[in-house]
């Protein structure tokens, strides 16, 4: 029986046309010479960039934070870029990296959601098949040497109603975990979630409320204010539960700085030397 | 930027230097032993690059078919995209044959794949653990441009050089002396160990592993294949510090 | 071509219950061609103190020479033999002295103390200590004697089975590293007796 009959079907296969019955294995498609090939630019390092996202996971759902700046180098150039972003209806989107690769996968998985839409099955793309589709892009596109300079959380609800939350950057690497950040947040942040998690024994995060898991997230983003040079105060929080996703308005951490007073250096402007 | 205004005083016509390096090294240790009519395959769970752990539950042990067992280390994004086209593989040869491949064919599809990227290799150990058409228990390993031969076991990855003369010594008992008692194994012979000895080996060489390497622990997942009865897996934890 | 991995050599100090036990390899090789198969790397030090020096073959002589030197200053000015404690002190000054232009060894030390009590230490090739309470490994095999001795080492072992337990540590060690092995020697001190033994290794 061949299950793949687009070719064949109905015909005996062919001994003298495939000998060792390779089909379907796909034969490579022959070398072109792209006479652009020169011309062709590839990224080769970020330009504008965005720092941290963490993800971690709660009871019934994925929260997700990330700050609302744009670097151009240690230039804080943009402060209200928009880094988490819901693709479809059950799936969140958290960029750090190359703003402008960040855009160019927003658009590859707006297709993707819109053709899958344009499918009229009544079936939408879950969390762990959006990830799939992103995670092999990546790959491929680090396979060309011509990576998408980012580190993505993907987060969400699965199927089954289980919160997802899984990790992809520009060499293809891909992992999963109930609590996860990028960049600096992965020195910084992450081993705070993670105590936050493992306090509350195995598989923590399913007794971790919502509200709960707020606090961790703010105190998380601010830390990585203090520490890390190119965050902003001003970040967004989103989850994804059976209400949806839902990206916050932008907002700060309460911050002290009052220990500054008598360091010198912490910048106090009638400071003498 | 060569265009135009660029200046080009400084183009001599060789290539340009890339600075994107497409590889990384994400440690863990994989480890196969097989002996008459099992094999067991071995994996430790933590994921990491450089002193950072990414995370500590992630599976390097692919089951493939009922009796075969694949396991990867080296480069996580080759590692996994290598198992997948194994996967997508078999699934064709099935839908085409109706049956699934012996191990010794599979392990052979393995060397061409991995040989098929031979000047942009699979940064990838694999390791192959299951039944042979033989009947016996079987292991074959792999570099990662497709070398490769059948052995009775094998670690790879990290930790490969902590735990592989302690598999010399303990499964081919290497430099001891024979029971005079038993008579000597002929040589090509497979040792034959039971399947509690190798359980405790394979748990044995992972602690110790753990406890010397800093890119080895956090769970311990083992494949266990028995001629008859097809693969189940245990998981243990190990030490996470 | 690393200077510590020109002559290749190995070594391992391991403690038992009221003995100790340290072990060296036979080769003497440049690079990949072996040169020799007697090049022993453990020392005496004191009747019950003994000393390996794996790495650059020149420096083992030199600062085997040098500590012998030392520790009959010592012996001379105390009165008394030096204990394996200040023994290790005394090679790991030895070797900070020569900070910025280092000798090029990784010693291990074993010994019984006066107390009877066993001892042993490692240090890197400027003299950072390791006073380990199991077992002490160094040279180009340094990676495989820790899976092995990891695995195989257990506390409060007799002579006999430590005997085993380190030649076995030694040999599967060496014979997966390709500038160790060609023979083994293996030192057993006891407090009242020490024995010597050569094991019979793989000789390719």
């Amino acid at each position: 029986m061949n299950h793949f009959p687009s070719t064949s079907w109905g015909k005996p296969r062919n001994d003298a046309l495939d000998p060792y019955a390779s089909f379907p294995i796909h034969q490579g498609r022959p070398q072109t010479n792209d006479v652009f090939a020169d011309g062709v630019q590839r990224t080769q390092q970020p330009i504008v960039t965005g720092t941290s996202v963490l993800g971690i996971k709660f009871k019934g759902g994925v929260m997700m934070a990330a700050d609302n700046l744009a670097s151009y180098g240690s230039l804080a150039r943009f402060k209200d870029i928009v880094r988490l972003h819901p693709v479809g209806e059950q799936t969140l989107l958290g960029a750090s990296g190359d703003m402008a690769d960040f855009q160019q996968v927003k658009r590859l998985l707006e297709n993707l959601i819109t053709s899958e839409a344009l499918q009229d099955d009544g079936h939408a793309l879950n969390p762990s098949q959006i990830y799939e589709y992103l995670s092999n892009v990546m790959y491929q596109k680090r396979s060309k040497f011509d990576p998408f300079w980012n580190a993505f959380l993907v987060g969400g609800l699965d199927h089954d109603g289980e919160p997802f939350l899984s990790y992809v950057d520009l060499l293809g690497t891909t992992y999963s975990s109930p609590s996860l950040a990028t960049g600096y947040g992965n020195h910084l942040a992450q081993p705070l979630l993670r105590r936050a998690l493992e306090r509350l024994g195995p598989d923590g995060y399913k007794n971790l409320e919502e509200d709960e898991a707020k606090k961790i997230i703010q105190s998380a983003m601010r830390v990585l204010f203090y520490r890390d040079a190119r965050a902003l105060n001003k970040f967004q929080i989103a989850t994804v539960t059976k209400r949806g996703v839902e990206v916050s308005e932008p907002m700060e951490a309460p911050t002290e700085w009052g220990f500054a007073e008598g360091l010198r250096g912490y910048g106090n402007s009638d400071e003498t030397y | 930027m060569t265009s135009q205004g660029a200046k080009l005083s400084n183009y001599t016509g060789a290539p340009q230097q890339r600075s994107f390096n497409p590889y990384s090294d994400n440690g863990g240790t994989i480890l196969a032993i097989s002996s008459e009519n099992f094999a067991i395959v071995a994996a430790d769970t933590r994921q990491s690059e450089g002193y950072s752990i990414q995370t500590r539950y992630a599976k390097k042990c692919y089951q493939l078919t009922d009796e075969v067992v694949m396991a990867v280390v080296g480069f996580q994004a080759d590692g996994t995209a290598l198992a997948k086209r194994v996967k997508q593989r078999l699934e064709w040869y099935y839908h085409t044959h109706s049956e699934v491949p012996s191990l010794a064919s599979i392990a052979r599809m393995v060397q061409t794949m991995l040989y098929g990227k031979r000047f942009f290799p699979y940064y990838a150990h694999v390791i192959l653990g299951g039944i042979d058409r033989d009947g016996t228990g079987a292991v074959y390993s792999f570099d990662p441009v497709g070398s490769y031969e059948r052995e009775s076991c094998r670690a790879a990855g990290a930790a490969q050089s902590l735990v592989q003369p302690f598999l010399d010594n303990m499964v081919y008992s290497k430099n001891q002396t024979a029971d005079p008692s038993v008579a000597p194994l002929p040589k090509g012979e497979r040792p034959v160990l039971p399947m509690e000895t190798v359980l405790s080996l394979v748990i044995d060489a992972f602690t110790g592993a753990t406890e010397r390497h800093i890119e080895v622990g956090d769970g311990l997942q083992i494949w266990t294949i028995v001629k008859g009865e097809g693969a189940k897996l245990r998981e243990l934890p190990l030490k996470r510090d | 071509m690393s200077i510590m991995e020109l002559n290749g050599g190995s070594c391992v100090a391991m403690v038992g219950k009221g003995c100790v036990a340290i072990a060296c390899d036979l080769r003497l090789g440049n690079q990949a061609l072996t040169i020799a198969c007697n090049h022993e790397k453990v020392f005496a030090a004191t009747e019950r103190t003994y000393y390996g020096l794996p790495g650059l073959a020149s420096d083992t002589i030199t600062v085997r020479d040098k500590l012998r030197q030392r520790v009959n200053l010592y012996a001379m000015k105390e009165e008394r033999t030096i204990e394996p404690e200040t023994f290790a002190h005394l090679v790991s000054s030895t070797l900070y002295e020569r900070r910025f232009g280092p000798y090029f060894i990784e010693p291990v030390i074993a010994g019984i103390n006066v107390k009877d009590e066993p001892f042993i230490a490692a240090m890197d090739l400027i003299g950072c200590l390791n006073f380990a309470k199991d077992f002490v490994v160094s040279g180009t095999a340094s990676e495989k004697l820790f899976g092995m001795a990891e695995s195989l080492w257990e506390p409060d072992l007799e002579a006999e089975d430590l005997f085993e337990t380190i030649s076995q540590t030694l040999l599967n060690a060496v014979d997966r590293d390709a500038y160790s092995g060609w023979g083994a020697v293996v030192w057993v001190i006891e407090k009242d007796k020490v024995t010597k033994r050569w094991l019979k290794a793989r000789m390719d």
